[in-house]
């Protein structure tokens, strides 16, 4: 079912709206940064923090897509670029509110060259979309130190993670390209596909 | 014309300092009474206090006197500031317990310096040494320090009651005082 981007950001606004469960921003973000201090605290290395922050993404995303799907009742994406679409236009509106700008990018050319089959062009191995986030509900207070800024923490590493996990029917590779708690101009996230499992059955069909 | 800033914690630990230098017009200033009688030279900004330091006796009673003996030399006016600064704590407690707003006015003077304090719900005491009388200026640059502050005590990586090393507030800080000083 190919809806237009109209639709997706109205179904998005529709389902942020039907929310009856929501919290306060102040908290969520005090809540987050508590949790990325306590695991740098622990960790000590901010390498490892950056993977923890993952792999607890991971975890929440696998659960998310079951809730995301219940709600809003999307079919299949025809190819990588409306999984992207869906993803910053629904996806991210219904759960945090936020709308990033969805940029895509088709594989690069030597990788595709061996495949055997010629798959359709933004279904191939290596195709990918940028999301750019202008506001970010995690980082409302954070100022990163010197040493974090040097260690090469990824504050909001677990939205990564998240993306990773939602999409777990097809293999992605979720990962910050830029921050502004970094200095950088924009925050961004590359998700790139890294196998598409063809095997995979929709969820109750019949 | 110059002020000080000191943000300190409830345990009276210091967390930030600052010098600014205003370039507004001073206002009429108090000149001290024994400015008239000394060689020009020394009517610095600090010479009235550094003379009342080293014979007479000053109005209230500094705790944290560093000896008696006046070094000379340009650290010595830095020390003078927060023994100042220090000294009025006692006052600014006793004003605490009497009054309920949170800007309190000018709490001492030492000679030439007026001591203004803003005390925040979390007793936080932002002390402010000054020589002219900037009531508005003053309360509103105390505001705009609250606000940043609390925007700092929000950054999950800064600890309570640690000295605030943000670069972020510090810029912001001395805008403030650019604009209300």
């Amino acid at each position: 079912m190919a809806s237009t981007s109209k639709q997706y950001k109205a179904i998005g606004e529709d389902i942020w709206k039907g929310r009856t469960e929501k919290i306060n921003s102040e908290l969520f973000a005090l809540t987050y940064g508590a949790l990325v201090i306590q695991l740098i605290q622990d960790y000590e290395d901010f390498a490892e923090v950056n993977k923890q922050l993952e792999k607890m993404g991971y975890n929440i995303g696998t659960r998310l897509i079951e809730d995301f799907l219940a709600r809003s009742a999307i079919g299949r994406c025809a190819d990588f670029k409306e999984v992207g679409e869906v993803v910053a236009k629904v996806g991210f509106k219904s759960f945090l509110n936020i709308t990033p700008i969805v940029t895509h990018a088709a594989p690069p050319p030597a990788a595709s060259s061996r495949t055997s089959t010629p798959a359709p062009q933004s279904n191939a191995v290596g195709s990918s979309f940028t999301l750019t986030l202008d506001e970010n509900p995690l980082v409302e207070f954070v100022e990163l130190p010197e040493d974090a800024l040097e260690g090469g923490l990824w504050f909001s590493n677990v939205l990564c993670g998240v993306l990773r996990g939602a999409l777990e029917m097809m293999q992605v590779q979720a990962t910050f390209i830029s921050d502004v708690l970094r200095g950088d101009e924009t925050t961004e996230i590359r998700v790139t596909l890294l196998k598409y499992l063809e095997e995979e059955v929709p969820v109750a069909d019949d | 014309m110059s002020h000080h800033l000191y943000l300190l914690s409830p345990s009276d630990t210091p967390l930030y300092s600052l010098t600014h230098y205003s370039s507004k017009p001073a206002q009429a200033t108090v000149t001290s009474p024994l400015a008239s009688n000394l060689p020009s030279w020394s009517t610095s900004a600090f010479a009235g206090t550094l003379t009342a330091l080293s014979g007479a006796t000053s109005a209230t009673q500094p705790h944290h006197v560093q000896g008696g003996t006046v070094r000379v030399g340009g650290g010595q006016d830095r020390h003078v500031i927060q023994m100042i600064a220090n000294a009025s704590l006692d006052v600014i407690e006793e004003v605490v317990r009497k009054e309920n707003a949170m800007y309190l006015k000018s709490v001492d003077k030492f000679n030439e310096w007026t001591v203004s304090a803003f005390v925040t719900p979390g007793n936080m005491k932002f002390v402010l040494l000054h020589e002219a009388r900037n009531d508005d200026g003053i309360k509103a640059f105390f505001n705009d320090v609250w606000e940043l502050y609390v925007k700092t005590m929000l950054n999950p990586f800064h600890t309570a009651h640690t000295p605030i090393r943000s670069p972020v507030f510090d810029s912001r800080v001395r805008a403030s005082a650019k604009k209300y000083l």
